[in-house]
């Protein structure tokens, strides 16, 4: 039996004409998406004119048409799905004139984001982190919510601050601040993914103070009032109201996306106020040549910051910790950006995950970024 | 004198035997600050000691000690702070040094020099080493033994503590977190009798030895070679013991074992695993047959019996 002929749906098709109980069985039996070695196959069930597969996998063609098996009301597609793989993903149907886009019916496993929900395909191999879920053995930290005034942003900034278990005013701790701090604690589950690293010593105990965005699109992208705002108003503040290690080796931003962009240009604007930086699929866009970056009006400041750090580039602080998926139009700039980044004397650490740009994905990067930011006493303890 | 050294006691328990074997009557003086606020929670390894047990909570000492004395917490905070500092800039020579060492072991050397250099690097390795303990010990004169010294709320656990030890029969030391235990003998300055058998696993191994060295040769990230902490109570003489060895080393790395014993040679690196009873009943380094140690080829090796 070739390859070809090992998949279900091909199975299936042998089988043709198909009746209403034989696909009952078949969508009972395997689901959709249906997972075989690096293969995919997605199925949708219906009386319509056309589907398609729609995601934002760079590599794979978008839309992907799905076929009608036989003259049944069985769609399928089939496509490769690399070991360790994450895609989200949504189906698009028309019906005469008519054109309807909904996540996946035959797949409960939805992810969630500020732009709504999307139906998730894992391929073999991949796994959710353990330290994801709530572990009842983890003691949890609390989150303070906190308003500052600040005359940099002319507005009140509310932010979540996360105290570590056992928080300890005898204690000194280091400090994290995270870009679209609100949206971290919803999609990616970041207070229980702080609460298990830390349980587990894989992180030193930190505080993390979460900071919303207020105009995102302007705010991110090389801001100056919300790089005062970051260096000269939040962290001083904290470091009079907490017990904080006051040193810029203890002191880290991070952020994905936009967010990533916001981190680097606020550290390139002080430069050697923070320590460490955590990139996660940050958008940092260029241009080799004249303008045309291709990412529309909002870019344009991003190109412009991007474009003049390539061009004189200098070490804004230690470590970086740079993350992005491959599956996301991102990852052609940032590979680019680490030899810029390491040339100027910047230790970074680089990954790639088989993933795309979304929560999840930051989310699942949050366990070796963090622990290599902020290292935690495994090497005290022998239970 | 009698010193028991026993593996990690979370699966395969031998405290209890081993605590039997020794034919004693009266309390045993239980140390596990280790445990740190989970001190308290002692009922298990309490009836491992036959009810015995007479927990000296030191844990609970230190926090008492730290809320009732304000000298000697603003010392404890400045202590802290200098030795994070400390160990910050020792973990940046260290981790270079090392990694020195890993990179003249692996250049190809035709001129016979190969050899030399990588004995210098390891002597550089150790030179890391003793600026450390150097710069610890000024440390502890200058800070940590003043305060500790001028303290009343101190200077009373210490005789409590010191009473507990005397009335006891036996003592026994459990693991945990290496730096709340060792901080919390030394301000207490538990000096154990000669005379009084010591059980102790995990951290409390390694607190009984000459120098305590910390070691996770899989943790996550961080400075990857093992490290010298603090000077130990002195109690076992020779060893650097490292529990976990198994779990926490990478054992088939003769390279990296050979380095770490070249960094210690006056010391035999004891493997403590699970299941591991190593009685000494001397002062002297012999180590009975079944010890498992790593020599200076890095490899792991048992002893045998001498006759």
């Amino acid at each position: 039996m070739s390859p070809r002929d090992r998949l279900a749906v091909n199975r299936l098709k042998a089988k043709l004409p198909l009746d209403g109980p034989t696909i009952d069985r078949f969508i009972g039996r395997h689901g959709s998406p249906i997972i075989e070695g690096e293969r995919a196959t997605f199925l949708f069930r219906g009386e319509v004119d056309e589907v398609w597969l729609r995601h934002r996998v760079v590599g794979l063609p978008d839309p992907m048409a799905l076929e009608r098996i036989g003259d049944s009301d069985l769609w399928a597609v089939t496509t490769v799905l690399p070991e360790g793989s994450r895609v989200e993903y949504q189906l698009e149907i028309r019906k005469g004139e008519s054109y309807e886009r909904f996540n996946d019916p035959l797949n409960t496993r939805l992810a969630h984001s500020p732009m709504g929900s999307s139906s998730v395909c894992a391929a073999f191999g991949y796994r959710v982190p353990d330290w994801v879920s709530p572990d009842p053995e983890a003691r949890p930290g609390e989150l303070v919510d906190e308003v500052i005034q600040s005359k940099a942003l002319g507005r009140d900034q509310p932010v979540q601050i996360y105290l570590p278990a056992r928080y300890n005013r005898a204690q000194r701790y280091p400090l994290l601040v995270v870009h679209d701090g609100p949206d971290y604690l919803a999609y990616t589950s970041m207070k229980t993914v702080l609460d298990n690293l830390i349980h587990r010593l894989d992180v030193d105990p930190l505080v993390v103070v979460f900071v919303p965005p207020g105009d995102r699109l302007k705010e991110y992208p090389n801001h100056a009032p919300h790089a005062r705002f970051i260096t000269q108003e939040l962290v001083p503040l904290l470091n009079e109201r907490l017990p904080l290690i006051d040193t810029p080796e203890a002191r880290s931003l991070m952020g994905s996306s936009f967010g990533g962009v916001a981190s680097l240009s606020t550290a390139a604007r002080y430069p050697g106020f923070f320590g460490s930086l955590m990139l996660q699929s940050a958008s940092l866009v260029s241009t080799d040549i004249g303008f045309d970056h291709g990412g529309g009006p909002v870019f344009d400041p991003v190109v412009k910051f991007v474009n003049g750090y390539r061009e004189k580039p200098e070490q804004v602080v230690d470590r970086i910790y740079m993350t992005c998926g491959v599956y996301e139009p991102l990852i052609a700039p940032n590979r680019s950006m680490v030899p810029v980044l390491r040339h100027t004397g910047t230790k970074v650490h680089y990954t790639e995950s088989r993933d795309g740009h979304n929560w999840e994905n930051w989310r699942d990067g949050l366990g070796g970024g963090l622990s290599w930011l902020f290292p935690g006493p495994q090497k005290f303890v022998y239970e | 004198m009698t010193t028991i050294l026993l593996g990690p006691q979370r699966f395969t328990i031998t405290v209890d035997k081993t605590l039997r074997s020794l034919g004693l009557e009266g309390s045993v003086a239980m140390i596990n600050s280790g445990w740190e606020e989970r001190e308290g929670d002692d009922d298990e390894l309490g009836g491992y000691l036959q009810g015995r047990g007479d927990n000296l909570r030191l844990y609970h000492r230190l926090v008492d000690s730290l809320s009732k004395d304000r000298d000697f917490a603003r010392a404890a905070l400045r202590f802290r702070d200098r030795h994070d500092e400390l160990r910050a800039f020792y973990g940046i020579r260290l981790q270079g040094a090392v990694e020195t060492v890993a990179a003249v072991a692996h250049r190809t050397s035709v001129e016979s020099i190969g050899p030399v250099a990588h004995s210098a690097a390891i002597e550089a390795v150790r030179d890391v080493d003793r600026w450390y303990g150097e710069q610890l010990e000024q440390l502890h004169d200058e800070i940590a033994t003043d305060a500790a010294e001028h303290s009343e709320v101190i200077g009373w656990h210490r005789s409590e503590v010191a009473g507990a030890l005397d009335a006891c029969a036996a003592v026994v030391i459990a693991g945990g977190d290496v730096r709340s235990l060792m901080r919390t003998l030394r301000l207490f300055d538990v000096r154990i009798p000669a005379d009084k058998p010591v059980i102790a696993w995990s951290a409390g191994a390694m607190a009984l030895t000459e120098q305590v060295v910390l070691f996770h040769d899989f943790a996550t990230h961080g400075v990857s070679a093992s490290e010298v902490y603090d000077r130990g109570l002195g109690r076992v003489r020779g060893i650097v013991a490292l529990p976990h060895a198994r779990r926490r080393l990478r054992l088939s790395d003769t390279d990296r074992m050979s380095l770490l014993a070249r960094r210690f040679p006056d010391q035999r690196l004891l493997l403590l695993d699970d299941g591991a009873v190593v009685r000494l009943d001397d002062d002297g380094p012999d180590l009975p047959s079944g010890s498992r140690t790593i020599g200076a080829d890095g490899a792991v090796s048992v002893v045998e019996d001498a006759a």
